[in-house]
């Protein structure tokens, strides 16, 4: 391997970072990030589209304000986690995967995110929310804007 | 210049050191099939159809991208061989499109050739396909990849061979998708010219749209079921 | 007494954003004994320790330092796991969360050991919340002049669990997608942008300072003859008090889930998380240990009232979900799993449904590119050896046809 190849190929390093930031600042990753990373690192538009699309944190649709990412793995499954799956559901009117009228919260299932001694468990945006109950998590979105 | 030994199915063969258990098996003439390999670009070793028995190891090896190494013991037609190789290639007839009397490529198609050879009827598996979209935009390639089987080879010779990097892997697992851009539909605008992915494709995924029903070599092979 | 704290010794009793409370602690003794010590000493008393890996597979840790060594290489990097994705295992952010300093520790000497000048930590995603103390930690570590030969960047993940697995993880240090590279080359030789690496668990790493403050000869007193030491373990489900347990390797399941977690009417327990095993109740006197059942650090206790192919459909389809897709018998067959089992609970499933299982199994264990694929159908093939009535109990009620 040449040292050429070395550089250049640290230089693509940064594109999952680039992306992460990208995500944290506005949320998702735009059509227009993805572009801008593209140039910047001299790469393609699918490269970047590829990592983009395989993490499940990062996301090229928008997004709403907060990401609640409620656990579903078998350890908060044990622990009421469909209730408390399908209480976050009413309380929010939305589906998993979809986002509230107001914008404020999207809202998806995700794999154990290990908590799994305070279960059932969720993220909201880097949070972590644990031994939740339906009075809980009226009382934990509430602290949400 | 043999300066490994290997025993493959029983017999004493040599070969330089650094090369693959799939090229030295060619060298003595030894058929394996493969889907993802090409020759002359680096491996991937994402079909898995090339494994064989190498004794001592846990698994089964994939034969393309596996060194030679002294002593080496090993079966590349044994019937586990054999019976693993039969599922590998039922799982992505599972999924794949199933329409091969229309298909374009239906006498030149690798996947069909592969499970011929082995014997494989109608897969034992429940059936998931893959449904998308023909793409038939650009006048030089047309794309079909519901027909895919994600052996990566039009990537590696659309950035290798071609240089011009319009392909990527996208997304993850089942819903991997070779994608354009951003997931886009393949058109003049991001694929200028050239078609050279087209002869790279081990199935009906990417077409000749002028060459329409001109690949046939010869009979059509039938797939038991 | 099967309790014991090496690695979790300091977690609740030092002040984890505070390095001068890790320093009352002994802290940062055992960086300057291995400082004082040639790379190669350091090596022969991890080897001698024979400390092996808490991350799954249980690889001797002294012999991985020593092969990136020895590799020749421009560069040398030593890599942190902290991706943690497997169901079930929350050890690691314990860890993280209450004794940052150790691991800092711990990645010191295996970069002085290995010579790299450049080491990793590589967070889960789900973990962002740990980011900025590990990161502060990190910063005072090298203000007290504890770092003079290696850089420690951490390097966030975003939501995959098969970055966990060696080979994906260093893709997404590069930036790529996470998957699977095929082996060999292995790490030590050609790793990170293909220069020998070292890649531990977290836990791995926090038993480095013990091992070489107290000797390898302790460390050996500790453990079974072939797993030394202890072992963290994540315990979760139907228990009354799940946790972080740090037992010595050897302990009895029973031990550990009865009478410490405080489990009861137990009817089976996964070990290792989604792609790790099953036992049934009759099992639980098994020792703990690497030459039994032990992988990652997840025990999931299951109670009578539990239905097994539930269980395994669940652990399925997190392996479906999480599988990267490069190669076919684990892209395809997971899903295909997650049919068949559905047929079992839709009651539409046949005999020959059991045998697709087992064959389908078989084949993805034997040629999967890595360990996700040959691990995966580990709970099918598990539960159809303890719990085969569960699955025949389910079959269509077969009608005789006249033809
Ligand atoms: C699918 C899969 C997931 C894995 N996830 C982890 C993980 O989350 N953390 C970890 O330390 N090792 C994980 N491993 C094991 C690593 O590949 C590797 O063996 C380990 O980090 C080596 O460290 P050790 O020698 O200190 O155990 C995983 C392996 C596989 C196959
Ligand atoms: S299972 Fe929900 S946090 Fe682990
Ligand atoms: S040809 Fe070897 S894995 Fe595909």
């Amino acid at each position: 391997m040449t040292n050429k190849t070395t550089t250049l190929s640290k230089n693509q390093k940064l594109i999952l970072t680039l992306l992460q930031e990208a995500q944290q600042k506005t949320g998702f990753i735009s059509e227009e990030a993805m572009v801008g990373i593209a140039e910047s690192l001299g790469i393609s538009r699918s490269d970047v589209y590829g990592v983009a699309t395989f993490y499940s944190f990062l996301s090229v649709q928008p997004q709403g304000r907060n990401v609640i990412r409620i656990c579903k793995s078998l350890p908060c499954h044990l622990k009421n986690g469909q209730e408390i799956i399908e209480s976050l559901e009413k309380q929010l009117g939305v589906k998993p995967g979809e986002t509230t009228p107001d914008g404020k919260f999207s809202f998806t299932l995700t794999n154990c995110i290990g908590e799994c001694d305070q279960a059932p468990a969720m993220l909201i945006n880097d949070d972590v929310h644990g031994n939740l109950t339906p009075d809980k998590i009226a009382r934990i979105l509430k602290t949400y804007k | 210049m043999a300066d490994i030994t290997v025993t493959m199915n029983g017999k004493q063969v040599g070969g330089p050191a650094g090369i693959t258990i799939l090229e030295l098996a060619k060298q003595n003439g030894i058929d394996i099939p493969t889907l993802c390999y090409l020759e002359g670009l680096p491996p991937t070793g994402s079909c898995r159809v090339c494994v064989v028995e190498v004794e001592g190891s846990r698994t089964l090896v994939a034969s393309c991208h596996t060194p030679i190494s002294a002593g080496m013991i090993i079966q590349t037609h044994s019937p586990k061989v054999l019976e693993a190789r039969r599922v590998i290639v039922e799982l992505l007839l599972a999924s794949h499109c199933g329409t091969c009397y229309m298909c374009e490529k239906a006498n030149i198609c690798e996947l069909r050739e592969v499970a011929v050879d082995l014997d494989v009827g109608v897969p034992r598996f429940p059936i998931r396909r893959r449904f998308y979209p023909i793409e038939d935009e650009s006048p030089y390639i047309t794309r079909d990849l519901s027909k895919c089987i994600l052996c990566r080879k039009c990537i590696r010779a659309c950035n290798e061979v071609a240089k011009k990097h319009v392909y990527a892997m996208g997304y993850r697992g089942f819903d991997s998708k070779v994608v354009v851009d951003f997931d886009e539909v393949l058109n003049k605008e991001v694929c200028r010219d050239c078609g050279i992915c087209i002869p790279y494709c081990p199935t009906g995924a990417l077409s000749n749209p002028q060459k329409s029903r001109k690949d046939k070599k010869g009979p059509p092979l039938v797939i038991k079921g | 007494m099967p309790e014991k704290r090496i690695v979790l010794k300091n977690c609740g009793v030092i002040d984890p954003r505070r390095i001068d409370t890790y320093l009352q602690q002994d802290g940062f003794k055992a960086w300057q004994k291995a400082s004082a010590m040639t790379p190669e000493q350091v090596i022969a008393e991890v080897k001698a320790s024979n400390l092996r890996g808490r991350g799954g597979a249980g690889f001797p840790c002294g012999l991985k330092w020593e092969g990136a060594r020895n590799a020749p290489g421009a560069e040398k990097f030593v890599i942190c796991n902290a991706d943690e994705g497997e169901v079930g295992t929350f050890k690691d952010r314990y860890i993280l969360q209450n004794d940052p300093f150790s691991l800092i520790e711990g990645l010191a000497i295996a970069s002085h050991a290995v010579g790299a000048r450049q080491a990793y930590i590589y967070l889960r995603g789900e973990y962002r919340f740990l980011l900025s103390q590990l990161r502060g930690a990190i910063r005072q570590a090298k203000e007290k002049g504890f770092l003079p030969h290696v850089d420690i960047e951490v390097r966030e993940g975003s939501g995959a669990y098969i970055c966990g697995e060696e080979m994906a993880l260093m893709e997404s240090i590069e930036g790529k997608r996470g998957e699977i590279r095929y082996k060999p080359p292995f790490p030590t030789t050609q790793g990170l942008w293909q220069m020998p690496t070292v890649i531990n668990n977290v836990e791995t790493l926090m038993n480095v300072a013990p091992i070489i403050l107290n000797g390898a000869a302790w460390f050996n007193q500790i453990g079974t003859e072939r797993s030394k030491g202890t072992k963290v373990l994540s315990v979760s489900g139907d228990v009354a008090k799940p946790g972080v347990y740090e037992i010595v390797l050897g302990t009895t399941l029973k031990e550990l889930i009865v009478d410490l977690a405080g489990a009861k009417n137990i009817k089976l327990v996964q070990i290792g998380g989604a792609t790790g095993r099953i036992v049934s109740a009759s099992m639980l006197d098994t020792p703990l240990a690497f030459e039994t059942m032990l992988s990652a650090g997840a025990i999931t206790v299951f109670d009578e009232t539990r239905d097994v192919i539930d269980i395994v459909h669940r652990t399925m389809e997190f392996l479906a979900e999480e599988s990267c897709g490069k190669c076919s018998p684990c892209r395809e067959g997971c899903g295909i799993i997650v049919n068949i089992l559905e047929r079992f609970i839709k009651g539409t499933a046949t005999p020959k449904d059991i045998t697709t299982l087992e064959q389908l199994s078989s084949a993805m264990m034997l040629t999967s590119l890595c360990g996700l694929g040959q691990a995966a159908p580990n709970s099918v093939v598990d539960s159809l050896k303890y719990f085969r009535s569960a699955y025949e109990e389910r079959m269509k009620k077969v009608e005789v046809v006249a033809r």
